[in-house]
């Protein structure tokens, strides 16, 4: 599978996140903490730009936090711009919807170029 | 006015459980169970004219409709053995008792009279009715106005054989319950392991579903309160984390009929996309909660034109797991049996749905002669 350059490790610094183009698809690439990752700029739940969304954290509340509410994974959560569904960075996972996981793409990082393989 | 319904067809071959069956409980009847100084005030409420689901401090409703000739008088039954005959003539074989007025006990404010009501009403039904009549069973009622009362209530009661539910006066009730003051409710029903069960009326009252005045007649008033109430509770218990903070805990609702619920669930989970940040106690889909430990009971059934419609209802839903037979007798609007019967499903999905289910909710041996 090819490689395509979608911009030099500065453009990403960690926290950072861009929607790039390869070939006609639309893809989110990722920063987060030293690690990259690419989703498709595609929510699953109504075609949304999801990847135009903010990279946060979320809510928490469980047996675990006392069950007060606490803030978690800090800048591995990205919202979709649309209707607010969360996604996470790392794995694809949807949260609200179990069932639900988008495709990542791999990522590498060589003498400071980006690239995504599709 | 007692009446019974007979020379209709009993369903033999499967066990039917009636998920919701209504005592008559007076004020007088109550009276003798109930500690002082509140049994005063009960004996003088005996005193008054008979009403039914209208009785000042016992059950505000707020009656507004005009009598008109010909409406059929209230049913009541006012015996353990009186009910045995009228389940028996409709072919149920077990009966789940609530209260006709105390279904309008939450909107009762006076905290210490109401928390003395609900003792006596526990007992009277105990006494006069669960321990007079093999297969009527009870469910406790719970006292929103009283929470640590009421949880030490249910605690007391919860080796019990005949008390296999804990009942939350819904109609009225005022915050709903999914608000926290009623933790220990729900802390110590999940504890005794007895689902909870909501079972509203229609009333007028400045709560939820409040504004019911504005409606001219009873007709509009009745398509709107159980229904609604359901709905909001439902939500309610939801918005709190009811079904994640106590993992253990079934809850049933009852007299709403089935349509609303693939509607609310729907919705739940459709907003639950985009405001899971708000609820993050619910770890799962709404919808999953509701499929793994929350059950509907039928009556009032709906009877669309096309009856497959309703099965298609039931799947939605959940399918028939999440479904409990339900005649409300003897009130005006039950359904028998056959309602749920004639209905183009599988043997074993009626099975479930009209017996089955409900034996393993409250924890019931099947009865005598019948066996699952």
């Amino acid at each position: 599978m090819p490689e395509h350059h979608v911009g030099s490790e500065a453009d990403f610094p960690p926290g950072a996140h861009r929607v790039v183009k390869v070939r006609n698809i639309e893809i989110g690439v990722f920063n987060v903490a030293g690690t990259f990752y690419a989703l498709p700029n595609v929510c699953t739940h109504q075609f949304g730009p999801l990847c135009e969304g903010e990279v946060n954290g979320t809510t928490a509340c469980n047996a675990a936090t006392g069950w007060k509410f606490t803030w978690v994974r800090e800048g591995e959560i990205i919202t979709c711009p649309w209707h607010g569904l969360e996604f996470d960075i790392t794995t694809g996972q949807c949260l609200a919807q179990p069932k639900v996981r988008l495709r990542q793409y791999p990522v590498t990082v060589e003498d400071g170029e980006v690239k995504v393989i599709l | 006015m007692t009446t019974t319904v007979s020379g209709r067809s009993r369903t033999s071959d499967m066990v039917i459980v009636d998920a919701d069956v209504h005592v008559s409980d007076t004020p007088g009847a109550l009276a003798p169970y109930c500690d002082m100084p509140w049994r005063m005030s009960l004996e003088e409420l005996g005193q008054g004219p008979g009403r039914y689901l209208d009785i000042p401090a016992f059950a505000p409703s707020l009656k507004l409709d005009p009598p008109i000739p010909g409406t059929p008088a209230p049913r009541s039954v006012r015996s353990a053995a009186e009910m045995r005959d009228g389940l028996s003539a409709l072919g149920i074989d077990i009966g789940i008792l609530f209260p006709d007025n105390l279904l309008l006990f939450a909107p009762i404010p006076n905290i210490e009279y109401a928390t003395a009501l609900s003792h006596a009403y526990n007992r009277w039904l105990m006494e006069e009715w669960l321990l007079r009549e093999p297969d009527l069973y009870g469910a406790l009622l719970a006292c929103p106005q009283n929470p640590q009362d009421s949880a030490a209530e249910i605690e007391r009661y919860a080796k019990e054989d005949k008390i296999v539910a804990v009942y939350l006066p819904t109609a009225g009730v005022n915050p709903l319950w999914g608000d926290r003051r009623y933790d220990p409710i729900l802390a110590a029903a999940e504890a005794a392991d007895l689902p909870v069960l909501l079972h509203s009326v229609t009333l007028v009252s400045p709560a939820f579903p409040c504004q019911l005045d504005q409606f001219e007649n009873h007709y509009a008033r009745q398509m709107l309160s159980h229904s609604f109430a359901m709905m909001a509770n439902l939500v309610s218990i939801m918005h709190t984390g009811v079904p994640a903070r106590y993992p253990k805990l079934r809850i049933a609702f009852t007299e709403a009929g089935l349509a609303w619920v693939p509607y609310m669930m729907w919705r739940l989970d459709k907003y639950y996309n985009e405001y899971r940040r708000l609820v993050p106690f619910l770890e799962k889909r709404p919808s999953e909660y509701m499929k793994e430990r929350m059950w509907f009971a039928t009556q009032p059934i709906e009877e669309p034109d096309n009856a497959s419609d309703l099965v298609e209802t039931i799947a939605h839903l959940g399918g028939p797991e999440r479904v409990l037979f339900a005649s409300d007798w003897p009130h005006h609007d039950f359904d028998h049996p056959r309602a749920i019967t004639k209905l183009p499903m599988s043997a074993e999905a009626k099975r479930k749905i009209m017996g089955e289910n409900a034996l393993e909710l409250f924890g019931i041996p099947a009865p005598a002669g019948k066996s699952v």
